[in-house]
């Protein structure tokens, strides 16, 4: 059993849901029903009194833990650089918001934290101020026993300076403490069919979002070492139970390959309407578990 | 919780004492999914039966604080939380009558992950909302 995936899933799934339909005893439930065994949030959004929630909610949430028996997995924030106009956060500040969410995911019993870094070029460049930033949290995040994971995320492929750069400072710290994310919105190679996305028609990044980056899953085995936890992206699962852009089929084998035995942590982002994304999440775990049991088969 | 759409329902209504209004309350939910530092809203068009009121001359109402959007760029350390109600306040002298409006709302918000060049973008939303009192 130990060389098997765990499912989660990121309460984000629900983003068009949460705080008008489905509150997050509702999001907890849901989550469980699935057979997942993980929960991911993000702190802004799911943490009333984020970032110092008080007794209440903490007591709210370790009740929902223990009813459920969902565990933290994940929990995601962002460190943002351009936070005032005209002048960037120093290195110190970054500091300041790293310390601030590894501080709050202990609390709370997370095990990752997804730092969002502003960007400044149209490439997404983060913010020079993440290494020295990062580099300056990775003891407390050593004594907190959480992985820091940058995600790998479309328009951001796998082959890519940016994710270079992160490589590089895993090797030249020789942390255990900073890892890769991989969003699989990268693999995507069919178009998305209805979309509304925060990118305007005619952006330069419009037609890459919209018709896929089309990475081939063959590439994770290059950074296979590296890899702490992925974020299982996806938009449409079709009455016939097929993923209408994620190509799950060469994805699946990929990480079987690999021995990638962590977190699968759905997360849904297709049409922005409430009451959809409860069954897409249902149908993406079938999926997904099919996928798995039938790569055992072939093994055995 | 809140109502679905960005423009809320309830709390749309004229501003001031009752006989001088001196402008109009529209409620937003929260225009992101996560909860975010004022400083990263760069004001809120608004266009209220066609008339049109820039970001730079409405104002935000937030846990019973205004800001104007000078105040709202410095406001590094004040959050708009999810699930939290703001007003945007529209200065429109003697306010709106009783009755059904187009109301439509463009909020600008920056993203600091997002490239360069698409920031701030607009979150929009536009309805018909009704005004109960004069």
């Amino acid at each position: 059993m130990e060389d098997r995936f765990k499912y989660g899933v990121s309460l984000y799934s629900f983003t068009e849901d949460f705080g008008s339909v489905m509150s997050i005893e509702e999001g907890f439930d849901h989550i469980a029903d699935t057979g997942a065994t993980g929960i991911e949030i993000l702190g802004e959004t799911h943490v009333t009194g984020y970032p110092t929630p008080d007794k209440a909610w903490l007591d709210r949430w370790f009740g929902l833990l223990d009813r459920t028996g969902l565990e933290p997995t994940n929990m995601c924030s962002w460190v943002d650089t351009k936070l005032r106009l005209g002048q960037s956060l120093s290195a110190d500040e970054g500091v300041a918001e790293l310390t601030r969410d590894l501080t709050l995911a202990h609390q709370l019993g997370f095990k990752f934290l997804r730092p969002k870094f502003g960007v400044i070029s149209a490439d997404l460049d983060p913010d020079p101020i993440w290494a020295p930033a990062v580099e300056r949290v990775l003891d407390l995040a050593h004594k907190l026993d959480i992985v820091i994971c940058p995600e790998i995320h479309s328009p951001t492929p796998i082959n890519h300076p940016v994710v270079h750069g992160y490589i590089d400072f895993i090797e030249h710290t020789g942390t255990k403490n900073f890892a890769l994310l991989i969003d699989t919105g990268i693999f995507q190679d069919r178009p998305l069919k209805s979309w509304v996305h925060e990118v305007p028609e005619g952006d330069s990044d419009h037609a890459k979002l919209i018709n896929g980056m089309k990475v081939n899953p063959e590439e994770l085995v290059g950074i296979a070492p590296y890899i702490a936890f992925i974020q299982a992206k996806f938009h449409h699962i079709d009455d016939n139970l097929h993923d209408e852009n994620i190509p799950w089929e060469k994805v699946i084998p990929v990480l079987k390959r690999i021995g990638y035995t962590g977190y699968l942590s759905s997360e849904y982002e297709g049409v922005r309407e409430p009451w959809v994304a409860i069954d897409q999440v249902r149908r993406q775990h079938v999926l997904l578990r099919r996928l798995e049991a039938a790569c055992g088969a072939v093994h055995a | 919780m809140y109502e679905f759409q960005l423009i809320q329902s309830t709390g749309f209504r004229n501003h001031g004492p009752e006989g001088a209004r001196d402008g109009v309350e529209v409620r937003l939910r929260l225009p992101n999914y996560r909860g975010m530092r004022l400083s990263l809203l760069d004001g809120i068009d608004v266009t209220l039966d066609g008339e049109f009121f820039s970001h730079e001359v409405t104002s935000l109402i937030l846990g019973g604080a205004v800001y104007d959007l000078a105040a709202m760029r410095d406001a590094t350390t004040v959050r708009w939380a999810m699930g939290e109600h703001a007003s945007v306040l529209v200065p429109k002298p003697g306010g709106l009558l009783p009755g059904i409006h187009h109301v439509k709302v463009a909020a600008l918000v920056r993203s600091p992950y997002f490239p360069p060049h698409l920031q701030p973008l607009a979150v929009n939303g536009e309805r018909l909302a009704t005004i109960v009192l004069p």
